[in-house]
C-alpha cells in the first residue's frame, strides 16, 4: 500500500527543496552536472505526479495558520488534471532548456527557480482550500518573477516588474473578496458545487456577488483577460524561450485554475448563473478573444505574436467557464490541456529559431522551413491544432466550446460566442501560418545559393515533436481525456443544490 | 512559584541599576552588561508569563507593601508578560544586528552612554507595561522620551540632531497633553491608581457628574499618546528620526518605543475608563478615521520616497495606522488584532531596519535606491532578510503580516456596516500600496548593478547575520504558528477587563 499523503507532500516539497539546494551547490565547471541534477529532479517529480494520478484520495493538513484557517492539501480530479498537464509540459520544456540555456548566463539560478516554480505549481494544484491556494498563487508570482527577468536587461526587468505589480494587484483584489468569503462560506475547503452558506448570504446577495466578482477579476489578471492583460505581451517574450514556453503554457493556467476553483468549488455555478458576473465574464472573455487575435495578427515579432495569441486563447477557456454548463466546461478543460501543449511547442519552436539563427521577426523567417525542417514541421502541426483543424486537439476543444455556447441558451451570447470563435480561428490561421508558408515556400527570389540546413540539437527538437504528437493524440483519441473530464464536470454539476 | 511574582519589579530595577553602573563602565563592558541584563529580562519575563498563565488571573504587586492610596502598584497578567518578553527580545536582536554599525556611528568614548540610554529605555518600557499607577506611567513616559531622544542623536551629526530636536518638541507636546489629561482625571476622581480611578469613573459616568471634564481628559490622554506614537497626522517627526538615527535606534524606536505608548493607551482604555465610556466619548471613531487615513497616507508617502530608510519609516506610519484602526473598531477582536499587529510589526519592522543597514553598507553607505541596485548580491543575508520583512509587510501568506491582516479583516465583520466597508477597503488599498513600494525595492536590490561596491560576506559581520536569521525565524513562526499567541492575547485581554 502506497502512502499517497506522503507522495502528495513530496510532489511539491521535493522540487522546492531540490531547487533551493541547487542555490547552495557551488557553480559547476561542467554544465552537464547542473543539468543532470535538474533533469533528475524534474523526472522524479514527474513520476511522483504520475503516481498521484492513480490515487483515489489524499489529504494532508500541514499546519494551522490560525483558528479555522489551515494549510491543507487535498487531491481531487481537477487538481490531478492540472498536475498532469504541468508535469508533462514542465519536463519537456526543461529538456529544451539544456541546449537553449547555453547562450544565457546564470544557468544555475535559472534551473533552481525552474524547479521551485514546478513545486509551487504542484502545490497550487493540490491546494485543498482557498487560503492554501491563495498562498501558492502568490508564491507562483514571486518564484516565476526571476524567470522573467532572467537576462537582466532593462527591458526584461521593467517587464518583470510590470508582471509583478499586475499580478499582485489582482491577487489583492482576490484577497479582498476572500476576506468576505470567510464569513459567507460554510468552509473554505474546495467542494464541487460550492460552499456558500445560503443562510448567511440571505440579505447580502449583492455583497457576496461583488466579492465573487472581485475574486474572479483578480485571478483573471494572471489569465491575461482584458482589461488587465497588458503585462502578458510584455513579460512573456522577454524571458528565455523555454521559460516563456512554461509561463505561457502553464503559469497562466494557474490563474485559470484559481478561477475554476472560485466559480465551481467555492461559489457554485448556481449562484453565478444569470447574474452580472456571468455576463461580465462572457463579454470580457469574448472581447479578449477577438482583441488578442487582432493584436497578434498585427504583431511582427514572433514571440510577442505568440504572447498575444496566449491572451486570446486563454479567454477561450474563460469563455467556456463562463457558460456554466458541462459542455462549456469540458471544452475549457480540454483547451487547457491542448493550449498548454501547443503554446509550449510554439514558444519552443520560436526559441529554437532564435537559438540557431538569431531571427526574431516574422519577416526574417523566409526559408526557415528549408533550414530547420523538423522544427517547422512541429510548428506547423501545433499551429493547425491551435487554429482548430481536425483531427488535432484544438478542434475537439473548440467543438465542445461552440456546442456549449449554442446549448447554453444565454441570449445573444449563444450565437455571438461561436461567431467570435470562428473569426478568431481565422485570425489565428492568419498569424501563425505565414511562418510555415514563407518558411517552406520562400519564393523564387530566395537565395538558394547560400542555403544550408541547420542541424538542430536533439534536446531541442525532441520536446517540440513530443508536444506536437501529444496535441494530435488529444484530437484523435479524446475519449480517455473526455471521460476523465467528465468525472470533473459530473462532480460539479450533479452535487449540491 | 510565588517568587515569580517579584519578577516584573526585579526586571525594572535591574535595568535601572545597570544604567547607573554602565555610566561608569567603558563602552565594551557597558555593551556586555546591557546584553546580560536584556537576557536576564527575557528570562524573567518568560517566568512572569508562565506564572500568569498558571495563575489565570491578574497579579497585583504592592511595592514595599504599602496599601493603595500611598503605595505604588504593579499589575500584570498574560498580556503584559508577552509584551515584556517580545520587547526585550526584539531589543536584544536589534542591538545584536546593529552592534558593528554602532561602533562606526558613535565616538568611542561615548559608547557606554548609548548603552546607558538603552538600559533606561528598556526599564521605562517595562515600567509602562507593568505599572498600575498613572503618575508612574507619566514619569516613565518622560524617561522613555528622553532616552529615545538620546538614541536618535547618538551619532551627533547633521540631520540627526535636527531630527532629535523635532522629536523632542513633538514628544513634549504629547507629554504635556497627557499630563493635562491626568491632572483633570486626578482632579475629578482623587486617585492615581488605575483601579481606584476606574471605580470613581464608573460612579461619575453613571451619575452624569463632571461629564465634560471626563471627556476632555479622555481626549487629552488619547491625543497625547497618539502624538507620541506617531499616528497620522502627528507623524512629521517620524521619518527624519528613523531615517537619520543609528540603525539599532531606528529599529528600537519604531518597533518598541511607539508601541510602548500604544500599549499604555490600551491599558488606559481597559483599566482606567472601560471600553463603554471610551465608546461614548467617540474617541474610537476618531482613532479609526485617523488610523485609516494614516494607512493610506503613509503608504503613498513611502512610494514617493527615494531613501530606503525613510521609506521604511513612512511604512511605519501606515502600520501604526493599522494598529489604531484595530483600536478604533472598539471591540475585543479588533483589540486582539491590534495587539497581534504590535508584535508582528515590531518583528518585521526591526528586521527591515537592520537589514537595510546591511544593504546600505554594501552600497558605499548610500541610502538612495539608485545606489542600492544589486545590493542583495553584495550582502546576501541582508537581501534575504529584507525580502522576508518586505513579504511579511505586504502580507504574503505564511508570514506574520498576513495573519494580522486576516485578524483585522475578521474583526471588521463584527463592526457595523460603515466601519466594515471602510476598514476593508482601506486594508485592500493599503496592501496594494505596500506591495508597490516594498516589492519595487526587493526587485531593485536584486537587479544586478554596473557600479562596483565591495561585497560583504556572512563572516565579516557575524552578529548581524545571526540577528537577521533569528529575525527571519521569528517572522516565520509568527506567520506559521500564530494560534498560541492569539490565544494568549485573548486571555490577556480577558484579564484586563
Amino acid at each position: 500500500m502506497i502512502n499517497f499523503n506522503m507522495i502528495l507532500i513530496a510532489s511539491f516539497l521535493f522540487p522546492l527543496l531540490s531547487g533551493v539546494l541547487l542555490f547552495a551547490i557551488k557553480e559547476q565547471a561542467d554544465r552537464k552536472v547542473t543539468f543532470a541534477y535538474t533533469g533528475l529532479s524534474l523526472v522524479i517529480t514527474g513520476v511522483l505526479n504520475m503516481i498521484l494520478l492513480f490515487a483515489d484520495s489524499a489529504e494532508v493538513k500541514l499546519i494551522t495558520l490560525m483558528n479555522g484557517i489551515d494549510i491543507v492539501f487535498r487531491l481531487d480530479t481537477l487538481g490531478k488534471y492540472f498536475m498532469g498537464i504541468v508535469s508533462l509540459v514542465w519536463i519537456l520544456a526543461g529538456f529544451f532548456s539544456y541546449t537553449y540555456m547555453k547562450h544565457e548566463k546564470n544557468e544555475k539560478r535559472y534551473f533552481a527557480y525552474y524547479l521551485i516554480v514546478f513545486g509551487v505549481l504542484n502545490g497550487l494544484g493540490a491546494a485543498g482550500n482557498l487560503i492554501t491556494m491563495y498562498a501558492f498563487y502568490e508564491f507562483m508570482t514571486l518564484s516565476s518573477f526571476p524567470l522573467v527577468l532572467h537576462n537582466q536587461k532593462k527591458e526584461s526587468v521593467m517587464a518583470a516588474l510590470k508582471y509583478l505589480f499586475y499580478s499582485f494587484f489582482g491577487a489583492y483584489m482576490a484577497l479582498f473578496g476572500l476576506f468576505f468569503m470567510c464569513r459567507y462560506c460554510r468552509t473554505l475547503d474546495f467542494i464541487p458545487g460550492g460552499v456558500i452558506d445560503q443562510v448567511a448570504m440571505s440579505g447580502h446577495e449583492t455583497l457576496v456577488l461583488v466579492c465573487i466578482c472581485l475574486m474572479i477579476m483578480g485571478f483573471s489578471v494572471k489569465a491575461g483577460m482584458f482589461p488587465l492583460h497588458a503585462w502578458l505581451p510584455a513579460a512573456h517574450p522577454v524571458a528565455p524561450a523555454p521559460a516563456s514556453a512554461a509561463l505561457s503554457g502553464i503559469i497562466v493556467k494557474g490563474g485559470v485554475l484559481a478561477i475554476l476553483r472560485v466559480i465551481f468549488y467555492i461559489a457554485g455555478p448556481e449562484i453565478i448563473r444569470g447574474t452580472f458576473i456571468q455576463y461580465l465574464l462572457l463579454t470580457l472573455s469574448l472581447v479578449t478573444v477577438f482583441m488578442g487575435s487582432m493584436l497578434a495578427y498585427r504583431e511582427k515579432v514572433l514571440k510577442k505574436r505568440l504572447a498575444y495569441s496566449t491572451v486570446s486563447q486563454l479567454s477561450y477557456i474563460l469563455f467556456g467557464i463562463a457558460l456554466l454548463n458541462p459542455a462549456g466546461l469540458t471544452g475549457s478543460l480540454l483547451h487547457m490541456a491542448a493550449h498548454a501543449f501547443i503554446k509550449c511547442a510554439l514558444f519552443l519552436s520560436a526559441g529554437a529559431i532564435i537559438f540557431n539563427t538569431g531571427c526574431t521577426r516574422v519577416d526574417e523567417l523566409r526559408g526557415i522551413g528549408k533550414k530547420m525542417p523538423g522544427v517547422i514541421w512541429g510548428y506547423t502541426i501545433v499551429s493547425l491544432g491551435l487554429i482548430g483543424i481536425p483531427p488535432t486537439g484544438g478542434f475537439i476543444s473548440k467543438w465542445y466550446l461552440a456546442s456549449g455556447a449554442l446549448s447554453s441558451g444565454i441570449k445573444g451570447f449563444s450565437y455571438a460566442g461561436p461567431i467570435v470563435l470562428l473569426i478568431s480561428a481565422l485570425l489565428t490561421a492568419g498569424y501563425l501560418l505565414p511562418v510555415t508558408i514563407n518558411g517552406f515556400f520562400p519564393g523564387d527570389d530566395y537565395d538558394y545559393e547560400n542555403h544550408k540546413t541547420i542541424k538542430t540539437s536533439f534536446y531541442m527538437i525532441m520536446p517540440i515533436i513530443v508536444l506536437a504528437i501529444l496535441s494530435v493524440l488529444i484530437g484523435m483519441f479524446p475519449n480517455g481525456l473526455t471521460e476523465f473530464i467528465g468525472s470533473i464536470t459530473g462532480e460539479i454539476f450533479n452535487t449540491g443544490f | 512559584m510565588e517568587i515569580m511574582r517579584n519578577f516584573p519589579c526585579i526586571s525594572i530595577i535591574l535595568c535601572m541599576c545597570s544604567a547607573i553602573v554602565s555610566s561608569a563602565l567603558p563602552g565594551k563592558w557597558a555593551r556586555r552588561l546591557n546584553v546580560t541584563i536584556v537576557l536576564a529580562v527575557i528570562t524573567l519575563s518568560g517566568g512572569t508569563l508562565v506564572y500568569s498563565l498558571a495563575k489565570g488571573y491578574e497579579t497585583v504587586y504592592k511595592m514595599g507593601r504599602f496599601p493603595a492610596p500611598w503605595g505604588n502598584e504593579i499589575r500584570f497578567g498574560v498580556l503584559e508578560a508577552i509584551m515584556a518578553l517580545f520587547f526585550s527580545g526584539i531589543l536584544l536582536l536589534s542591538v545584536l544586528g546593529g552592534s558593528k554599525k554602532l561602533k562606526e556611528d558613535i565616538d568611542n568614548f561615548k559608547e557606554n552612554l548609548y548603552f546607558v540610554l538603552l538600559d533606561l529605555l528598556l526599564s521605562s518600557l517595562l515600567a509602562l507595561i507593568y505599572t498600575n499607577d498613572l503618575f508612574t506611567a507619566y514619569v516613565f513616559v518622560e524617561i522613555c522620551t528622553i532616552a529615545a531622544c538620546g538614541l536618535i542623536m547618538a551619532s551627533e551629526r547633521g540631520r540627526a540632531i535636527e531630527a532629535a530636536t523635532r522629536y523632542m518638541i513633538y514628544a513634549q507636546i504629547g507629554s504635556g497633553l497627557l499630563l493635562f489629561g491626568l491632572c483633570i482625571l486626578y482632579d475629578i476622581t482623587g486617585h492615581l491608581l488605575m483601579s481606584n480611578i476606574k471605580t470613581q469613573v464608573i460612579i461619575l459616568a453613571s451619575s452624569g457628574q463632571y461629564h465634560i471634564p471626563l471627556v476632555i481628559s479622555i481626549v487629552f490622554i488619547g491625543t497625547g499618546l497618539a502624538i507620541k506614537s506617531a499616528l497620522f497626522p502627528f507623524h512629521a517627526w517620524l521619518p527624519d528620526s528613523y531615517g537619520y538615527s543609528p540603525v539599532p535606534s531606528a529599529a528600537i524606536l519604531s518597533s518598541l518605543v511607539s508601541k510602548g505608548y500604544i500599549f499604555l493607551l490600551l491599558k488606559i482604555f481597559y483599566r482606567v475608563f472601560g471600553l463603554n465610556i471610551i465608546q461614548e466619548s467617540h474617541l474610537f471613531n476618531i482613532l479609526l478615521i485617523f488610523g485609516l487615513a494614516g494607512m493610506i497616507f503613509g503608504s503613498v508617502s513611502a512610494i514617493l520616497e527615494q531613501d530606503i530608510r525613510r521609506m521604511i519609516a513612512f511604512s511605519s506610519v501606515a502600520q501604526i495606522g493599522y494598529i489604531y484602526m484595530g483600536f478604533g473598531m472598539g471591540i475585543r477582536s479588533g483589540m486582539v488584532a491590534a495587539v497581534f499587529h504590535i508584535i508582528s510589526h515590531a518583528a518585521s519592522k526591526s528586521l527591515l531596519f537592520i537589514s537595510s543597514a546591511g544593504l546600505t553598507d554594501a552600497s558605499g553607505k548610500n541610502k538612495t535606491f539608485k545606489d542600492l541596485t544589486g545590493a542583495a548580491y553584495r550582502n546576501k543575508i541582508a537581501g534575504a532578510a529584507f525580502t522576508t520583512g518586505a513579504l511579511s509587510m505586504v502580507g504574503v501568506p505564511l508570514f506574520s503580516g498576513f495573519i494580522s491582516k486576516l485578524l483585522f479583516a475578521k474583526a471588521a465583520f463584527e463592526t457595523n456596516a460603515m466601519t466594515m466597508v471602510a476598514t476593508l477597503v482601506c486594508l485592500a488599498i493599503s496592501t496594494i500600496l505596500n506591495a508597490v513600494y516594498f516589492l519595487k525595492t526587493v526587485a531593485r536590490i536584486y537587479t544586478p548593478a554596473t557600479t562596483e561596491y565591495e561585497t560583504i560576506r556572512f563572516k565579516d559581520n557575524i552578529p548581524f547575520g545571526v540577528a537577521c536569521i533569528l529575525f527571519i525565524i521569528l517572522n516565520l513562526i509568527l506567520g506559521l504558528a500564530s494560534d498560541p499567541l492569539v490565544e494568549f492575547i485573548n486571555r490577556g485581554l480577558m484579564m484586563f477587563s
